[in-house]
């Protein structure tokens, strides 16, 4: 039991902080399918500075590394999530599309340099930047409880970064009045305008912040699912964000359910595979647990789902 | 007198930028947009990309010309024994033809509002049907290869019809429900594959008989050792298909509206939810043509627990021929070559393979920015327009 929620835990914050990332997005009226390119990309420019600092070689300190590598993720990130800005806002593309050659393009761009700068300057022919694994803690005494000690027991150093994150994510989203504005400009950008803001400034800015949530995602996968960052990296998760947003109804409390759904079911599916001692073949059929749960579950609550009004279209100032 | 002042003050006008004025006499016309603005986009997209090339030091020209080579569209300086140029050309159509049908497949969900993100699942899914009942049959190739196609047809549209279903009936967004079936198809998949098809050797399933295998391969002709891809005689004309469905039949027609104006569509007395549904189970059907070109056709097994990028690659190619079947036919043919030469053009010039994959991410970069090309054209034309216009009235203003 310990070791599912453990795990599950492990797997669903990354993706919710993508998730919220995406609402960022999404909710200020931006489509945003290039989550996976943004995790990428961020987990890239992390994975790429730690290469730098260490020359290669991480042994020792990888627990001061791993915070210079989330903090160039979140960079790297928003950085590379201008392009969807600007293709998207000033240059009036269509946003699916805008989002498909996003991913196209960071697959191809990172999976490049890595392999050029690994050989380049290391002299090594990989496509891979080693990492080593996150830190882990275990709070002393509240560990002890059974089953809710599970929460404070080998927890990922990232998980309460993520936590503190995303609870400043919605509140600013929630209750500020920067928030308020993104939300308005999802469902009524004229109404933004004529309220004196500038429609573009702040979908430009969220979706930046997309870029930043989704770069420090993908490095917390790059940290505890792979200890490295290779092209191995774009598994999806990025998609698998989207379908989290939209089965929490573009809000962050359902989203964080859905999350947690996939994570649990996830581990859960690993470890009765194991308790069952089943063949390695069968843990396929059991992989698929998490995504025929969403779907059983999408049936009885997807009949109220509503998309944000503007999401998907270019704002055009002229048109009303 | 007049004609000497109007003449005057146009050249004073040029002066502003003659390239902006030579851009948009060729971009200007709207009859051609559809075709000169990507093609304005993709020599955007080869200069950006010949700059990539010079910074690594090696000559662009050299490059293009050795991807041209790679995907047999110009002739390589020697070949191995019983290859040429045409078996080189017939390798990269046996890679473009799943290519037509997935890209096709996009734009047919498009059209009807829908977006079929979940292509590549149904592509499995047609593979690996077809694989199971026809490829490890028997059957002689004369009743093997329509099988093969009836029921890469048949599944593939069974899977897109259930997510039409799906948003039909629970009002699932198609984008998640594709997403979830993606993964269950390739866990389920992988799973029968591991258990009961696997070849131990190559880790992969086993190949289907040569009989059922649409791509002929090692025909020697002429003293030349080639695979012909059958698949390949089918896309046209399913793309003229396509075409004549969208343009030319009622059934076209409602998809259409639905796609334009879900409101209106109902209003008018067009079943939207039937209208989905049948727009994703054609979209599906596609997708399995797809499928089998690529399981039973290219390749002739299927590599458990791996999606292939066809299916999110089309997405890009189909928009990048905006949307149009003919348009899909040219702009796979691009991304194709450019894929398939990059191996060529990287053991050639010395460049990585990976940057093949750049310059078509490029093109794809730039092609998205179309509507901005098209907004900027209207805008200087209007400056332009706009310039004349005030000439002429400065000349009637002298006049008077």
């Amino acid at each position: 039991m310990d070791i599912i929620i453990i795990e599950g835990l492990a797997f669903a914050l990354p993706l919710f902080i993508i998730a919220i990332g995406g609402i960022y997005s999404e909710r200020s009226g931006i489509t945003n399918l290039a989550l996976e390119g943004f995790l990428g990309f961020g987990a890239f420019i992390g994975a790429a500075a730690v290469t730098a600092f260490t020359r290669g070689n991480v042994a020792g300190i990888e627990v001061q590394m791993f915070f210079v590598a989330l903090l160039f993720s979140v960079i790297g990130g928003a950085v590379f999530a201008m392009l969807h800005a600007l293709l998207c806002i000033p240059f009036k593309a269509n946003q699916v599309i805008s989002g498909v050659v996003i991913n196209i393009l960071a697959v191809a761009l990172t999976a490049f340099f890595t392999s050029q700068i690994n050989s380049v300057i290391f002299g090594k022919p990989t496509n891979k930047f080693v990492l080593g694994v996150c830190e882990k803690f275990t709070v002393p005494g509240i560990s002890k409880i059974p089953i809710l000690g599970a929460f404070f027991t080998d927890v990922y150093y990232y998980v309460p970064i993520i936590i503190v994150v995303a609870l400043f994510a919605s509140y600013v989203l929630y209750k500020s009045r920067f928030g308020l504005r993104l939300r308005a400009c999802g469902d009524n950008p004229h109404a933004v305008d004529a309220a004196g803001v500038d429609v573009s400034k702040v979908r430009f800015i969220a979706v930046m912040i997309s870029g930043a949530l989704s770069g420090l995602g993908g490095i917390c996968f790059a940290y505890s699912i792979s200890t490295s960052f290779s092209p191995s990296i774009y598994a999806g998760y990025g998609f698998l964000a989207i379908a989290a947003l939209i089965f929490g109804n573009w809000k962050i409390g359902p989203t964080l359910g859905a999350c947690l759904l996939f994570g649990f079911a996830r581990s859960a599916g690993y470890k009765l595979a194991q308790v069952l001692e089943l063949a390695s073949t069968f843990s396929d059929i059991i992989m698929i647990l998490p995504y025929v749960l969403t779907l059983l579950l999408l049936m009885f609550f997807s009949s109220t789902n509503r998309p944000p009004r503007a999401l998907g279209e270019i704002y055009d100032k002229g048109k009303r | 007198m007049r004609k000497d002042k109007n003449t005057a003050g146009r050249d004073k006008n040029t002066t502003i930028n003659p390239f902006v004025r030579g851009a948009v006499t060729i971009l200007g016309n709207e009859k051609h947009q559809s075709i000169s603005i990507p093609l304005f986009a993709i020599l955007l997209s080869l200069l950006a990309g010949a700059i990539v090339i010079l910074f690594l030091g090696k000559n662009p020209i050299d490059s293009f010309i050795s991807l041209l080579q790679g995907s047999g569209i110009l002739p390589k300086a020697q070949y191995a024994a019983k290859k040429n140029m045409l078996t080189d050309f017939l390798s990269m159509i046996n890679s473009l033809t799943p290519m037509i049908f997935a890209a096709l497949a996009v734009a047919v969900a498009l059209k009807t509002g829908l977006f079929n993100i979940g292509i590549s699942g149904q592509m499995l899914v047609a593979g690996f049907a077809a694989t199971v009942t026809v490829g490890y049959s028997n059957l002689p190739m004369a009743a093997a290869l329509p099988l093969v196609l009836v029921v890469g047809i048949v599944f593939g549209g069974a899977v897109g019809a259930l997510i039409g279903w799906l948003k039909h009936r629970f009002n699932i967004n198609e984008v998640v429900s594709s997403i979830m079936l993606n993964y269950i198809f390739q866990y389920i998949i992988s799973f029968f594959i591991n258990s009961y098809y696997m070849n131990p050797v190559t880790r992969q399933s086993r190949q289907v008989s040569a009989a059922a295998r649409l791509t002929l391969t090692d025909v020697e002709l002429y003293g030349l050792k080639m695979d012909i891809p059958l698949g390949f005689i089918l896309t046209i004309p399913v793309a003229f298909l396509v075409l004549f469905l969208l343009n030319k039949t009622r059934l076209g027609y409602e998809l259409k509206i639905v796609g334009l104006n879900r409101k209106a569509a109902k209003y008018a007395g067009i079943k939207v939810g039937k209208s989905m549904v049948i727009s994703m189970a054609i979209s599906g059907a596609l997708a399995g043509l797809a499928g089998v070109t690529l399981y039973l056709g290219t390749f002739a097994s299927i590599q458990p627990r791996v999606l292939t990028s066809v299916g999110f690659d089309s997405i890009a190619v189909c928009l990048l021929g905006n949307a149009h079947p003919i348009g899909i036919l040219f702009s796979s043919l691009l991304i194709t070559i450019i894929s398939k030469g990059g191996n060529y053009m990287s053991s050639m010039v010395g460049i990585p393979q990976e940057i093949a994959q750049v310059i078509t991410g490029l093109i794809l970069l730039f092609s998205a920015c179309g509507a901005y090309i098209r907004y900027r054209v209207e805008l200087a034309k209007e400056n332009i327009g706009n310039g004349k216009l005030r000439i002429e009235n400065n000349g009637e203003g002298g006049q008077k």
